[in-house]
């Protein structure tokens, strides 16, 4: 399939992190891969070795949908051959995000976020009734 | 099945994005196939309120 032609006057972009691709041109394949453990804690603690490949949301085959082009004639005209934006301002791109100026031929990105929160224990207070941070009631062991 | 597509003009303004994450695409052009995938997982085990322990190996939390 012919390609358009993506004209873009002013691009500002902030942040891109994590695995994420910024591509200005033309590409053929994109493939971008994220796997997060984000451990909050509410002291400043760090074992180092914890949480590798543990959890069944960073192994757990993801089910992809196959596009059976077999029975389906795809015919594309290009009456443009441009697509023009005056302005793109982005202020982040993160966790396998992709920004793409420019025609490509496949894209495959697959993000796994794995969230926990650890709070100290603090049996004086009902549970969930108040997300304020207090002084623990048992000083952990560094 | 015959399935037939007519670009014609197509011209943009300002885009203005707060951000792009979790294998999000932002294009601007054409593509033939595009896969994406993203899995979140927060169960509310996954809020431990108690002693400050590294994450048991094979806990599956």
């Amino acid at each position: 399939m012919m390609k358009r032609t993506s004209i873009v006057q002013l691009f500002h972009g902030e942040t891109v992190l994590f695995s994420s691709v910024l591509q200005i041109g033309d590409s053929q394949k994109i493939n971008s891969r994220a796997r997060v453990l984000a451990v909050q804690r509410q002291y400043e603690l760090f074992f180092g070795n914890e949480g590798e490949n543990i959890f069944p949301v960073f192994t757990k085959p993801i089910p992809k949908i196959q596009s059976d082009c077999r029975n389906i004639s795809l015919q594309t005209l290009h009456q443009s051959p441009v697509i023009s934006v005056r302005s793109i301002r982005i202020i982040a791109v993160s966790t396998a995000g992709v920004v793409h100026i420019g025609s490509t031929s496949t894209v495959d990105a697959e993000a796994r976020i794995k969230h926990i929160r650890q709070l100290a224990p603090n049996s004086s207070e009902p549970s969930m009734g108040n997300t304020q941070t207090t002084p623990p009631m048992v000083k952990d062991e560094k | 099945m015959n399935y037939t597509v007519i670009n014609r003009d197509v011209h943009v303004g300002d885009i203005h994005l707060i951000a792009v994450t979790s294998s999000a695409v932002f294009l601007i052009g054409d593509a033939d196939v595009i896969n994406l995938a993203s899995a979140f997982d927060t169960p509310p085990e996954s809020l431990i309120i108690g002693p400050f322990v590294p994450l048991i190996p094979g806990g599956g939390l």
